[in-house]
C-alpha cells in the first residue's frame, strides 16, 4: 500500500487524526505545566515565559508542529465529516439511543475548540510575542484585557476548555481504537491515561480563569 | 391486540417515499412480526392493494435477509434479535409502530421496506475469501487452532451481513461489518495468508461505496442482532497499520 494511498482511506485519515490529536493531547500536558507557574507567583511564571524564549529557534520549529498537527486534524476531521453526511440518508425515526452524545458532538466541540484556538493565538501568543508594550508576561494573562482581567474572556476560555475536554472524552477513546489499542494488553493503562487528559488537564487549564478572572477579585 | 403501523411506502430509489398509515386488529401477540406483517399484506391483497415489500429467508435469526428500521432502531426494540425472530409480544396493545428502510446511500430503495444491499457482497468478494486447494476435504486435525482465537473466530464470523450496522451508525459506515470479516479470516491459521492484502483491499472497497468512516460510537454494535462487539473494528485498524507498514518495506517487483 502506497503512502498515498494510505492517507486518504478513511482509515488512513482517521489514524492520522488519532495521532495528531494524542500529540496535541500531549502538547496540552506540558502547556498545562507552563500555566501552572502562574499559581507560584508573578517572578516564577515571568521567568518561565523568559526561557522559553530563549530557546528561540526552537520554539518556532515546535510551533510549526503544532499548527501542522492542528491543520492535518482539522482538515481529516472535515474531509470525514463530509463524507459521513453524503453516505447517511435521512431516516424519519433514527434513535440516537445507542450514539453517545461526545461522539456525536465531536465535529461541533473541535469547530469551537479551533475558534477558541484562533482567538487564543492572536491574543496571548500574539501579545507574548510581538505586542507586549512594557508589560510582564503574568500581567498580560491575569490582569489585561486580552486575558482574565475581561470576565468575557475568562467565561469563553473556561468554556471552550470543557468542550475541548468533551471532545477529548471521545477523541481519546477513539484514538485508542483506531490505533488497535483496545483489545491489547494495554487497553487498561491507555483508559487511565485517557481520564488525565480527558478530565484531569482541562480542569487543571479551567482553574486559570477561575482564579484570576474572579475568585482572587472576590476574595 | 391491536397495532397502528405507519409504513414506508417507496416503488424504487428513484422515487419519493411517502408513510402509509395501516390498523391491524385482533393481533396474536405471539406471532412473529413479520407473520404479522404477513397478515397486513393477504390483507391488502384481498383488498387489490400494493402489498409491503420486505426481505425475509430464514425466518430463524441467520441468514442476515431480513431487516428494516422499526421506530428509528434496525431490526427494533429487543436486543440481539433479528426482525424475524421479534414477536409481537414485545409491544403493547395499540402501539403506534414506525417502519422503514435501512437507510444509506450505499444501500438503494429496491422497494419499500427492501434495500439493495450489493455493496457487501462487493467488500466481501474483495477480499473476503482464503485460498484452498480443490479435491478431497483436508483432514480436519492437520491445523490445529488454539481455542482462544477458534472462540473469537467463531464470535466475528456469526456476523449475517445484515446491514443493521450501517443503519444504526450515523455516519452509514460499513466498518463493524467489514471488521467481522476481516476478524473471522485473520484469526484463523488458513485467513493469514492473504491476510496483509485482504484488509488494504476490503477497506478501499468499502470506501469506494461510498459508506461513510467510523466514529467510533459503538451504536453499530449496541444493535446488531448479532452482537458483534467493538473489538472487531480495532482488529482491523491493528491489521490496517501492519499491512501498511509492510507495505512500505516491501519492495516493488513488476
Amino acid at each position: 500500500m502506497s503512502i498515498i494511498k494510505l492517507l486518504t482511506s478513511s482509515v488512513g485519515r482517521k489514524i492520522l487524526m488519532a495521532i495528531t490529536g494524542l500529540l496535541l493531547a500531549f502538547f496540552m500536558a506540558f502547556h498545562l505545566f507552563g500555566n501552572l507557574f502562574l499559581f507560584v507567583g508573578e517572578e516564577a511564571f515571568n521567568a518561565y515565559v523568559n526561557k522559553l524564549h530563549q530557546l528561540g529557534f526552537l520554539i518556532r520549529i515546535a510551533e510549526f508542529f503544532l499548527v501542522l498537527f492542528v491543520g492535518s486534524h482539522a482538515y481529516s476531521g472535515i474531509l470525514l465529516w463530509i463524507k459521513n453526511r453524503k453516505a447517511k440518508k435521512v431516516v424519519s425515526s433514527y434513535s440516537k439511543e445507542n450514539t453517545p452524545s461526545a461522539a456525536r458532538s465531536a465535529a461541533f466541540t473541535g469547530s469551537i475548540v479551533f475558534v477558541f484556538l484562533a482567538t487564543h493565538w492572536s491574543t496571548f501568543w500574539y501579545k507574548f510575542n510581538f505586542d507586549l508594550q512594557g508589560m510582564s508576561y503574568y500581567y498580560v494573562v491575569t490582569e489585561s484585557s486580552v486575558g482574565f482581567g475581561s470576565p468575557a474572556v475568562s467565561i469563553f476560555y473556561i468554556i471552550a476548555i470543557a468542550l475541548l475536554g468533551y471532545h477529548l472524552k471521545h477523541g481519546i477513546a477513539s484514538a485508542g481504537q483506531t490505533l488497535g489499542i483496545v483489545g491489547t494488553k494495554y487497553e487498561s493503562i491507555y483508559d487511565n491515561l485517557a481520564a488525565i487528559f480527558w478530565f484531569w488537564i482541562p480542569l487543571g487549564f479551567i482553574s486559570i480563569p477561575v482564579w484570576f478572572g474572579f475568585l482572587v477579585r472576590i476574595i | 391486540m391491536n397495532v397502528n403501523l405507519k409504513i414506508w411506502r417507496q416503488g424504487s430509489d428513484s422515487d419519493k417515499g411517502t408513510l402509509k398509515a395501516y390498523r391491524l386488529e385482533n393481533i396474536d401477540p405471539n406471532i412473529s412480526f413479520l407473520e404479522m406483517l404477513d397478515i397486513l399484506n393477504i390483507k391488502l391483497v384481498k383488498e387489490k392493494k400494493d402489498p409491503v415489500a420486505f426481505d425475509h429467508d430464514c425466518r430463524e435469526g441467520i441468514c442476515g435477509s431480513c431487516g428494516f428500521m422499526i421506530n428509528g432502531r434496525p431490526h427494533g426494540p429487543q436486543k440481539a434479535t433479528t426482525v424475524c425472530q421479534l414477536h409481537m409480544r414485545a409491544f403493547n396493545n395499540e402501539d403506534d409502530i414506525l417502519l422503514e428502510p435501512f437507510r444509506a446511500e450505499s444501500f438503494p430503495v429496491i422497494k419499500d421496506l427492501s434495500v439493495d444491499r450489493k455493496s457487501f457482497d462487493r467488500i466481501i468478494s474483495s477480499g473476503g475469501y482464503v485460498s484452498t486447494n480443490t479435491g478431497e476435504a483436508p483432514e480436519a486435525n492437520s491445523i490445529s487452532i488454539e481455542k482462544e482465537y477458534a472462540d473469537e473466530a467463531f464470535l466475528s464470523s456469526a456476523c449475517i451481513g445484515c446491514g443493521a450496522c450501517v443503519a444504526a451508525c450515523k455516519n452509514s459506515s460499513a466498518m463493524l461489518f467489514t471488521s467481522a470479516k476481516v476478524s473471522h479470516l485473520s484469526l484463523l491459521p488458513q485467513g493469514q495468508k492473504e491476510g496483509k492484502d485482504r484488509v488494504a483491499k476490503m477497506v478501499a472497497t468499502m470506501d469506494e461505496e461510498g459508506f461513510g468512516s467510523c466514529t467510533n460510537t459503538g451504536a453499530c454494535s449496541a444493535e446488531c442482532p448479532k452482537e458483534i462487539g467493538q473489538i472487531n473494528i480495532a482488529r482491523l485498524n491493528q491489521e490496517y497499520i501492519s499491512s501498511s507498514l509492510s507495505g512500505f518495506l516491501k519492495k516493488k517487483d513488476g
